[in-house]
This record gives C-alpha cells, sequence and structure tokens, in this order.
C-alpha cells in the first residue's frame, strides 16, 4: 500500500471553495472529465449536513480508455468544512485509488464572523485542503484467493506455479509495488490539476459570480469538445462501446 | 454545465443544477424567497421535483447500459473495504 498526503490553501472563504466544487467541471484543466451525474443528494435532517454522490466519467491512458469514478461529498455549513471521498469502480483489483479530501475554513482572531452571514466573495477568508490518496494493488492475489475459496488442493496448484507468465521474475509483491508507485506519480500530476482547475472557477467566481462560472465553462467545454459536447464524440464515434464492454 | 453521461437527460440535468446552485448560494433576497443553504436554509424541497424528473431519466439509461448493478457493486465493495481498513487499523 502506498501513500500521498498533500496540503494547500485557497485564498477564497468556504462558501466559496464549496461551491466550486461543485461548480468546478468543465475548467480548462479538467479536458479528461467527460460527464458528470447526481446519483444521491439529501440534507441529513439531523446534522444538516448535505451529502452528495455523483458519477463521473474520465478519461484515462490506462488500464481502460474511460474510468467511472463514484465520489461521495459532505458539507458542513454551520461549522464550515467539507470532506469529500472519491473511488475508481473498475479496475480496483489492479489498483484500487481512493483519493479522501477535508476542507476547513481558516478561523482566525479576525474573522470569528458566523459563516450564515458571510458572502461568497469575502476577500479576507482562507480555505485549507488536505488530501490524501491511497493505493493499493492486488494484482496477482486473485487466483490465489479463488483456489483457496473453492477448496483446491494447494500443493498440485503449487506445482504449476513455475509456467506463470511474463511477469515471472518479479514477486507479487514487487509487480504491486510498481503499480503502486504509477499511481502515486500520476496523482501528483492530477491534484497539482485539479487545484489549477479549482483556482480558475474561483477567480471566475469572485469576478463574475455564478453567471460568470457558467459562461466561462460553455466557452471551456467548446473549446475541448465543440459545440455539441463531449458525448456526441464518445458515443457516436464508437468509444461507447468500451464502456459496454466494460459492463460485462 | 458539466454533460450527463445520459445526452437525453442534459437537458432537465441543466435545470437541476441550476436550481441546486441557487439553492445553494444564490437565493435572491426579497421577502417571498428562503436563504440559502450556505445561509442557514436546510430545507431541501425547493428542487425535489427537478432532482425526481432528473434521477428518472437518469436511471432509465443506467439500467440500459448495466451501470446501475455496477453501482451497487461499488457501493457494497466501498463498504467491504472500509470495515477491513478499519479491522487492520
Amino acid at each position: 500500500m502506498k501513500f500521498f498526503e498533500n496540503k494547500f490553501t485557497y485564498d477564497y472563504s468556504f462558501p466559496a471553495v464549496s461551491l466550486a466544487y461543485f461548480l468546478r467541471y468543465p475548467n480548462p484543466y479538467s479536458r479528461h472529465v467527460l460527464t458528470t451525474d447526481v446519483i444521491d443528494r439529501y440534507v441529513d435532517p439531523n446534522t444538516h449536513r448535505l451529502h452528495t454522490t455523483r458519477l463521473h466519467l474520465k478519461k484515462s491512458k490506462v488500464p481502460s480508455g474511460i474510468l467511472k469514478l463514484l465520489p461521495k461529498g459532505m458539507v458542513d455549513p454551520t461549522e464550515g468544512w467539507m470532506e469529500t471521498e472519491s473511488r475508481n469502480m473498475e479496475w480496483t483489483g489492479i489498483l484500487s485509488v481512493v483519493e479522501k479530501q477535508h476542507y476547513q475554513r481558516i478561523l482566525t482572531d479576525e474573522n470569528i464572523q458566523a459563516l450564515d452571514g458571510l458572502s461568497i466573495d469575502q476577500k479576507s477568508e482562507q480555505t485549507t485542503v488536505r488530501t490524501t490518496v491511497t493505493f493499493r494493488s492486488r494484482l496477482g492475489q486473485g487466483k490465489f484467493l479463488s483456489r483457496k475459496k473453492a477448496g483446491f488442493d494447494n500443493a498440485e496448484a503449487e506445482e504449476e506455479e513455475p509456467k506463470r507468465g511474463f511477469f515471472s521474475s518479479l514477486s507479487t509483491a514487487g509487480i504491486q509495488r510498481t503499480i503502486e508507485l504509477i499511481g502515486v506519480k500520476r496523482t501528483r500530476d492530477a491534484v497539482l490539476k485539479s487545484k489549477q482547475g479549482m483556482n480558475v472557477v474561483l477567480e471566475r467566481l469572485r469576478s463574475g459570480g455564478i453567471v460568470g462560472v457558467l459562461e466561462g465553462m460553455r466557452e471551456d467545454r467548446e473549446a475541448a469538445f465543440g459545440p455539441e459536447g463531449p458525448w456526441k464524440r464518445v458515443w457516436l464515434q464508437g468509444n461507447g462501446r468500451s464502456i459496454e464492454d466494460d459492463d460485462k | 454545465m458539466a454533460a450527463s453521461i445520459a445526452p437525453e437527460c442534459n437537458e432537465i440535468k441543466e435545470r437541476y443544477d441550476t436550481c441546486f446552485l441557487k439553492w445553494y448560494s444564490e437565493n435572491d433576497h426579497r421577502a417571498d424567497s428562503n436563504p440559502e443553504y450556505l445561509r442557514g436554509n436546510t430545507t431541501s424541497n425547493e428542487c425535489e421535483e427537478l432532482f425526481t424528473k432528473y434521477k428518472k431519466c437518469l436511471n432509465k439509461v443506467l439500467k440500459e447500459r448495466g451501470i446501475d448493478t455496477m453501482l451497487e457493486d461499488a457501493r457494497k465493495s466501498s463498504s467491504e473495504t472500509d470495515s477491513e481498513f478499519l479491522r487492520k487499523s
């Protein structure tokens, strides 16, 4: 198992940052994000926290063309924090990536104003975000586990071991470590891009409000996918097939 | 607004998203309108009707493509991994 950790401070208020989180796609750094949908959303009647589960489709070079992600988020508007979690839905045996983020309003002596009186563009406020990503590969373990479940004779199974495929020179742990490290490296870039994207959205929010963000989105979407939107390209040019294949 | 996985749901999704954003942060402050969620309005009924329509449209497509069972599996396995992690720590 590998971990990645990062802490970052936005020079924007918590209401603005949490709004930008919901509004962040598309932005100029999110060309790989094809679609986002809200699967579930409710306000907990006891805690008054807002829960949201979404479904994202993202382009990815490995291991398949398109990945489905299931991000969940929880906002506490009175305490000024938000927690999010995102994990890949497929290929979890090869590499399971779980990203958790904790957004927190920074309280100083000068800004003790309650959040419910705060406007979105409050300039003196800051929000920190702590990102933790866990990488876990189970590659090479599946066969062993299924054998154990089926009650196969272990001694007989061991006999076949030398015939293993092209990874034979590496230990299972070594392969897993290599895959996990590739994940860490890619995540470093992805976290940076996501920060840049959030900052673009926050800047648009400050200068033009929600209308400004929506206007920027329209431009980004056309620049990235053309006026028809992303699905036209994905579904009509055959990439959609790979999604259906994944589901088998 | 970001596109939906189901092109036929884009229009209703856009209407729902817009409603949600207003409810979350940008209601106007006339006497007859509620404050936003961020300012203490924690009743979520305002966009409920649009969300129901959007979900109905989306669920149909997710079912057709078999993504609905996949979502269920992902939720199940995510709670399994969580309990696995908890046992370890």
